[in-house]
């Protein structure tokens, strides 16, 4: 019967083995020089549910019979209301949004720190 | 910015200690996880070799531990020993295997103790390591994994504990079970 220290020294001396030549380079490749997603995870769940609840709700208008039209009247009855059919509403609209832009556009030159002396 | 990066020195040659390469690998360092993976995964295929019986497996066992723990980096625990922690991720991972391979097969092993096995190695057969790593092989997975972690990687019983997340006590029972039956497989 082999004794206590024995079998320790022979198990502590068994060699370990190599891993396979490309691993290192796998693990690698799988971790720092992953190539990164161009979506993060959240904003693809967000898309999914976005895609979903766009579905659900076509499909109650359109299995509704003349849902889609009495849709269709609301939407156009709004866009009237908001004064969006009116050409005087969408020049100055016009006028807003490209005055914003231009605005976005422009480079501040930061003020000069007065440092004390 | 580029420039700065290329200043730094490379950080194997300038750390050793591994909390600093996970600090550095935190830092957006690739090398200093490199090393970190140099320094490791040699350990960890041997863990994942010797619990999966399966080289294959235990390579992808490896490579995925080493994945995990690299997403989640930033949670290891500054003062923890990350020999502990990657061998309980890799520990973890291939339970998960051998659940599965159970659950398709209603078999933990492979066809072959040894798959690999050459004329050469066929040969060495009666060689005494030879006949220990075999004995190895054929124990119960949870003494088989004790036996891995205390003597090949030179563990401690709390190290132990900590990665098969057993009590103590159990640790030390699966190792003196695991000697017993060691030594009857030698000794016939």
């Amino acid at each position: 019967m082999i004794d206590d220290d024995t079998l320790d020294r022979a198990i502590s001396s068994l060699p370990l083995e190599e891993p396979p030549a490309g691993l290192h380079g796998r693990i690698m490749a799988a971790t720092v020089y992953r190539p990164r997603s161009a979506t993060l995870g959240w904003e693809v769940w967000l898309m999914a549910t976005l895609v979903a609840v766009a579905g659900w709700l076509s499909w109650l208008i359109l299995s509704v019979p003349r849902d889609s039209e009495r849709l269709a009247d609301a939407i156009g009855r709004l866009i009237d209301a908001g004064g969006l059919t009116s050409l005087n509403t969408l020049i100055w609209l016009a006028v807003g949004i490209s005055a914003a832009w231009w605005l976005s556009q422009l480079t501040i030159p930061a003020r000069r720190r007065i440092e004390s002396r | 910015m580029g420039a700065a990066v290329a200043m730094e020195p490379p950080v194997a040659a300038a750390v050793v200690d591994d909390q600093e390469l996970i600090a550095a690998a935190l830092a957006g360092r690739p090398d200093a996880f490199g090393e970190l993976v140099g320094r490791y995964e040699r350990a960890v295929y041997n863990l994942a070799v010797r619990t999966l019986r399966d080289r294959t497996e235990a390579e992808d066992a490896a490579q995925e531990a080493f994945f995990k723990a690299y997403r989640a980096l930033n949670t290891f625990r500054p003062g923890a020993k990350f020999s502990t922690w990657i061998f309980t991720i890799c520990y973890r991972g291939c339970c998960d295997r051998l659940a599965k391979r159970k659950r398709f097969s209603g078999d933990e092993l492979p066809d072959s103790a040894d798959p690999a096995a050459g004329p050469a190695q066929l040969a060495e057969r009666h060689d005494e390591a030879q006949r220990l790593r075999r004995a190895i092989d054929e124990l119960p997975e949870k003494y088989r994994t004790v036996i891995t972690l205390y003597h090949l990687q030179g563990k401690q019983y709390e190290e132990i504990a900590t990665v098969l997340n057993l009590p103590l006590g159990t640790v030390k029972t699966h190792l003196f079970r695991a000697k017993d039956l060691l030594r009857k497989a030698l000794t016939t």
